[in-house]
């Protein structure tokens, strides 16, 4: 390392006597010496340390200054026109500091009772009588009568484990200015000169404040520590000053620990689910794989692992997140506003943040629920510079199987795992590697001869590099596979094996500038697809399958991006970017023509092309604009406009994404989804900012969505064009939220209405569904109400509960039976022309910790959940069958009763 | 696909105790819709339109013949043709007058006249009559089953094949239906020992050739005759009918055939309604039900009288009484048939009763041999 010193550091506990200056008398010869031998040699004599940056002290001369006798008077003079300050500490160690000063006071802080000393708990219980106050100087001191506004700007780290930590709000309440960290932990915020109180708040850290005399523009650089007991922190006290701060409208995050604290299904915490507590977020039902994110379908979110987009995220067929809950920092969720750095989904984009391994020490975690058991170990490979964090989960219930007194479902198996690893490398301060692996896979086998399985695996490769404290980038290689596969026996040589198969490998460069009022992003963004829509091929020697292959489909994805944002005056910012996506097919393909004045069917093809390179592109800008007015310093007005385009369709023609859907990139015929969001907010803090209110409005257009024609059959369709409707859709709703995040009592209630519609565009008979009308989507749930609650009992204890109600989605019902060719039919009405019956379901959980002394060897926790506490028969699917020349309707519900679970976990 | 299905439901009652339970929708529509079930063919003999209307979903599925309305056929050629109604919605064509041409087109007109809907008039879009190759052979396999569940008992059916090829490609979407009869035998000396019955096809059979490098179909499946009928136990005999379609019909069938397959899945197709060739022309909105079929016709005959195994008898359950001569029987040729009487000269005399479906085999089926009946 190259440096002497850990960058600028501010969290000293400082004693009323300094060591006296004339003790550090300077006793050797200093004329030849260059700064770096001068400090050397008082090192030696004086057995202290000096702390300072080389790159600051290469221009100084200390040949230059005459007449000294100690090392501070030293100081004073060499110091004097450069901006640089020094401070000794107790034990006289010398801390060289530029732009600003660090010197101690006893005077108050200017912010009065919310005062709290910077005392630092966790590393030196010793020393908490501490009655110091630190005041930093940042600028030059004669400044001092000057007016105007000046930047602060610096990056804060995560003391124990010296990873950046983003999210991070910097605030000032008086000003009610304030700013969030980037990736990189780098802050930026332009104040007015004076003294002011600045504080520092994450989720789970100890919240940092430090008072500050500003002068000048400035640099300064922020540790922060972790909290001691998870039990006793205020969760969610960074959040409330997120709400007011982002400039995006429809923006959601949770953070690990608060999820930790929400009900469990089947003792799985799970990301997703959680997701669905918040407004404007929904799924059709239990047990469905997808949600749906203001009126979009499900195959319009992103979900980003490692940057790397997951084309299944999810377990057992939807029931439980294919994401490990254990890696998780932070999530999201992006329902609006979506920054121009994220494309290629129109509705929304998840992007999970994972954490870095630990890095000083070894640790770890295990635990068991009913479904599942993991292991977590993480710790150093090289002590600071290089990690790794190494997770894994299992389900062990096969023998539920075996315990089954049914003959079909005795040789069953159902298992799934996944396993994360990640090493985190900093090759110097410049200069940061991270490298992840993700694998998930999922198998079923029916009876003894059908297996089902899918799986993903993603790569990803991540080069951060600062170029200097206000501009960074990082670059992203990253590949991700889904695949999957069903095979079968049969009875008579029928054996086969259909699979599918999506892979995309993406480049994305992305670049960070932040230059006083503005805060530049902008970057480059590359993905190749391959699909393999299907292939179904004979399985075993006997069997007679004809072997029958789709062809493949390939296609290049490339984007480039620019996004300002800005603050233009103390009440008004902005954020307005541009995204210019394209999209080009690759051969090679063969394009069938159509007749153009009749439907495509195999009867209206007039031509075959032969295509083998490139054959057919789209492109166009999306332009993203938020506006954030300031309206006092507890409230905010947020307007934002979105397009978002997307090149990738899943094929589903099944209420909710069933197991056998398929990827399909647009081709010839498929037009590239486009997506229009206009939305406004408005947020408020209450009761001393413990309370935040918030209502949201959107109204959102969707063009080129495909639907299917009547009765098809998409499982190795072939010529898939002859199949497809194209639909346009329109949503609009109101998303209101009160939530009250700190203290021992927490909860928050969340009310949206919202309204989506779906319409053809077709110009043949079989194009149009409901006479080309508008008809509500599948996922149309006007009304949903959620509620949650919890109650910190003690550090130890902890209650929760949570609470949801919707409307029962649209349903076709049938409405009359016919005779045709000896056969009883059924006729259909118009689509999603009812609904079932309304969902409703409370689930609770309580959490207990085992002793929390900091020395014993594990930490044990204990997690009772129940979920569907009122055993509620929600109905999942209505459905009818023909009995005795009658029809008889039935319902489903996935959870008939309550299902109570418990799960161990401890730490190591 | 469909095994997915099921597993995915079994998981999920293990999982979790999901349950399924009678549910009654509310549903306001009472609207009854037109049915058609119409095809006509190059054979000679008559032809056979049926209209009925649809019956709500709440009310008992029996069949609505639509009774009392207009119905005539027109060609390209510029002749028209009416039907006349035989029986409640059956209208059938004069068959002297009216035969199917290859390659000419056919449109059927329906005007009703009933007080519901007067004066309501439907049509179907001119269909070209294609021509249909002959069938080139039907032939049976004997096929053992293996219980899908536990891979366990073994029982043998019969599964009948059909092969065909067009040479003039003229053909590329063909649609079969078949009647089936068989002989069955009564265990016992009476009268009306020997029957036949006879049954026709309720499911769609289609396929096309479309995607083959060949017009031939080879071993396209018609039927599967269970052993746990007694449709083996003597003789049987399958008339299978080849009928030439277009790809629009092709489709219809197509359709009618994913629909129906039974919904109740997670992973539900949404459904909807299959409309045919029929359209209303008063009103363009109105959802015709059904299909005008303009279809050349051949057909084949096989007749199976072989050994399977595992064959059942399902005269093993009929109880006997036997009565004595002095008492009196109840329901005497109503409820209970004499099988047998032992005619001593001497009293006590001695009768065997037993119920008519094990008496009489006209219970059900026919003591008439069928005219293409061939004995051994």
């Amino acid at each position: 390392m190259k440096f002497r010193i850990l960058l600028l550091v501010l969290i000293l506990f400082l004693s009323d006597n300094l060591i006296a200056q004339d003790t550090l008398k300077i006793t050797w010869d200093y004329q030849n010496l260059s700064f770096k031998e001068f400090v050397k040699k008082a090192e030696d004599v004086y057995k202290i340390r000096i702390f300072y940056k080389e790159e600051w002290v290469n221009e100084l001369k200390p040949s230059d200054i005459k007449d000294v006798k100690s090392v501070p008077e030293f100081f004073d003079k060499l110091f004097k026109d450069v901006s640089l300050y020094y401070f000794i500490d107790d034990a006289g160690n010398i801390i060289i500091t530029k732009d600003f000063v660090v010197k101690a006071s006893d005077k108050p802080s200017d912010e009065g009772d919310k005062y709290i000393p910077p005392t630092d708990y966790y590393e030196s219980r010793e020393k908490q009588e501490v009655t110091g106050n630190v005041f930093i100087d940042i600028g030059n001191p004669a400044d001092k009568n000057k007016s105007g506004t000046v930047t602060i700007s610096g990056y804060v780290t995560n003391r124990d484990t010296r990873e950046p930590v983003a999210g991070v709000t910097v605030f000032n309440q008086r000003l009610s200015a304030g700013t969030i960290t980037n990736e990189f932990g780098y802050y930026s915020l332009i104040m007015p000169r004076g003294s002011w109180l600045l504080q520092f708040s994450f989720i789970g850290m100890k919240e940092k404040q430090i008072n500050l005399n500003l002068y000048g523009n400035g640099e300064m650089n922020v540790e922060m520590n972790n909290m001691l007991i998870p039990l006793k922190e205020t969760v969610v006290s960074a959040q409330k000053n997120i709400m007011l701060q982002r400039f995006e409208t429809g923006v959601e995050k949770i953070n690990i620990t608060s999820f930790k604290l929400l009900p469990t299904s089947m003792g799985e915490s799970d990301v997703i689910k959680s997701f669905l507590l918040m407004p404007g977020i929904q799924s059709i039902g239990e047990g469905s794989v997808g949600f749906n994110v203001r009126g979009g379908s499900s195959d319009q979110n992103l979900v980003l692992l490692y940057g790397a987009p997951i084309y299944n995220s999810s377990h057992f067929f939807g029931f439980f997140s294919a994401i490990n809950s254990d890696i998780i920092k932070d999530v999201t969720m992006y329902k609006g506003g979506i920054p121009v750095r994220y494309g290629g989904r129109i509705s929304s984009v998840l992007d999970i943040g994972t954490t870095e391994g630990d890095r000083k020490e070894f640790t770890g975690n295990a635990g068991i629920s009913p479904v599942t058991t993991h292991l977590l170990i993480e710790g150093p490979v090289k002590k600071d510079t290089c990690t790794f964090i190494l997770t894994g989960r299992t389900t062990y219930s096969n023998w539920v199987f075996g315990l089954i007194n049914n003959p079909m479902l005795k040789k069953s198996k159902a298992s799934f795992y996944d396993v994360n690893g990640k090493i985190t490398y900093d090759i110097n301060k410049k200069n940061k590697i991270d490298l992840s692996a993700y694998l998930s896979h999922d198998a079923f086998r029916f009876y003894s001869d059908t297996v089902y399985s899918y799986g993903n695996t993603i790569f990803s490769l991540k080069w951060r590099h600062f170029f200097n404290s206000r501009f960074f980038s990082v670059l992203l290689l990253n590949n991700s596979n889904y695949k999957y596969e069903v095979s079968a026996q049969g009875s008579v040589n029928e054996g086969f094996t259909l699979s599918h198969r999506i892979n995309s490998s993406g480049l994305k460069a992305d670049f960070n500038w932040y230059q006083g009022r503005n805060e530049v992003n902008y970057g480059l963004d590359l993905t190749r697809y391959a699909v393999m829509p299907g292939s179904y091929l004979p399985k075993g020697d006997s069997s007679l399958v004809l072997a029958k292959t789709i062809d493949k489909e390939r296609a290049l994805e490339g984007a480039l991006y620019f996004e300002d944002k800005f603050i233009l005056t103390d009440y008004l910012s902005v954020n307005a970017g541009l995204r210019f996506s394209s999209f080009f097919a690759i051969g090679p393909n063969t394009v069938l023509k159509y007749d153009p004045g009749s439907s495509k069917r195999n009867s209206t093809i007039t031509d075959t092309t032969q295509f083998n390179s490139f054959y057919k592109g789209y492109a166009g800008p999306e332009f993203r604009i938020s506006l954030n007015l300031k309206t006092s310093p507890r409230s905010s007005f947020k307007l934002n406009y979105n397009r978002t385009r997307q090149y990738i369709h899943l094929l589903s023609n099944t209420t909710s994404i069933s197991p056998t859907d398929t990827w399909k990139l647009c081709d010839y015929y498929l037009k590239p989804q486009v997506g229009d969001q206009y939305a406004a907010g408005f947020y408020q803090m209450l009761y001393r900012n413990s309370i935040e209110a918030s209502a949201e409005i959107y109204f959102k257009t969707i063009k080129n969505m495909v639907d299917f024609k009547r009765g098809t059959n998409l499982i190795m369709a072939e010529n898939i064009e002859q199949d497809l409707v194209n639909v346009k859709g329109k949503a609009y709703g109101i998303e209101l939220m009160v939530r009250k995040t700190e203290g021992r009592v927490r909860w928050s209630v969340g009310y949206t209405y919202a309204r989506t519609f779906i319409r053809s565009i077709g110009k043949f008979s079989d194009e149009i569904i409901n006479r080309g009308e508008w008809f509500p989507a599948n996922f149309d749930k006007p009304h949903d109400l959620t509620a949650t609650f919890n109650y910190l009992f003690s550090r130890r204890f902890s209650f929760s509960a949570n609470y949801t109600y919707s409307t029962g989605r649209p349903i076709t019902y049938p409405i009359a039976s016919y005779h045709l060719d000896n056969m009883v039919l059924t006729h259909y009405s118009d689509r999603n022309k009812y609904r079932i019956p309304d969902y409703m379901r409370l689930d609770i959980s309580l959490k207990i910790s085992g002793n929390l002394k900091s020395r014993k060897i594990a930490h044990p926790h204990w997690i009772f959940s129940v979920y569907n506490l009122l055993g509620r028969q929600n109905v999942y699917s209505v459905y009818f069958r023909n009995e005795n020349n009658q029809i008889k309707g039935y319902k489903l519900s996935v959870f008939g009763k309550a299902i109570p679970s418990l799960s161990f976990n401890f730490d190591f | 696909m469909r095994s997915i299905k099921y597993l995915i439901i079994s998981i999920i009652f293990l999982l979790a105790g999901s349950c399924i339970s009678p549910f009654i929708p509310e549903i306001n529509e009472t609207q009854e819709m037109l049915v058609v079930e119409g095809l006509i063919t190059d054979q000679p003999g008559i032809n056979v339109v049926m209209l009925s209307r649809s019956v709500p979903l709440n009310k008992e599925n029996t069949s609505n013949p639509l009774k009392g309305c207009t119905v005539t056929i027109n060609d390209d050629a510029g002749n028209t043709f009416a039907l006349s109604e035989i029986s409640a919605g059956t209208y059938v064509t004069d068959s002297s007058e009216f035969k199917g041409v290859i390659g000419r087109k056919y449109q059927l007109k329906i005007k009703i006249n009933d007080s519901s809907s007067p004066n309501k008039n439907y049509e179907s879009e001119l269909i070209e009559m294609k021509p249909v190759p002959p069938i080139d052979s039907l032939y049976y396999e004997k096929v053992t089953l293996k219980q899908r569940e536990d891979l366990t008992p073994v029982m043998q059916g019969c599964q009948v094949f059909l092969s065909t090829h067009d040479q003039s490609e003229m053909c590329k979407y063909y649609r079969w239906d078949y009647k089936e009869t068989w002989q069955f035998q009564l265990p016992y000396y009476v009268h009306n020992d020997i029957c036949w019955i006879s049954n026709n096809s309720s499911e769609i059979n289609i396929k096309t050739t479309t995607s083959l490098s060949e017009n031939r179909i080879e071993q396209f499946p018609i039927i599967f005759i269970s052993n746990k009928t007694d449709r083996l136990n003597k003789k049987y005999s399958l008339l299978v009918h080849q009928y030439s379609m277009n790809e629009d019909e092709y489709d219809y069938w197509s359709k009618l055939q994913s629909i129906s397959d039974e919904t109740g899945s997670l992973y539900d197709i949404t459904p909807s309604s299959i409309i045919g060739n029929i359209y209303c022309i008063d009103d363009p909105g109105e959802q015709v039900l059904g299909y005008f079929s303009v279809s050349a016709k051949t057909s084949k005959r096989i007749f199976i009288k072989d050994y399977f195994a595992g064959l059942p008898d399902l005269y093993l359950k009929c109880a006997t009484d036997t009565v004595f001569n002095n008492d009196t029987i109840p329901g005497l040729n109503q409820t209970i048939w004499i099988l047998m009487s032992f005619d001593y000269s001497m009293p006590p005399y001695k009768v065997l009763t037993t119920k008519k479906g094990c008496a009489d085999c006209t219970a059900r089926g026919s003591k008439i041999k069928p005219v293409f009946w061939e004995d051994d």
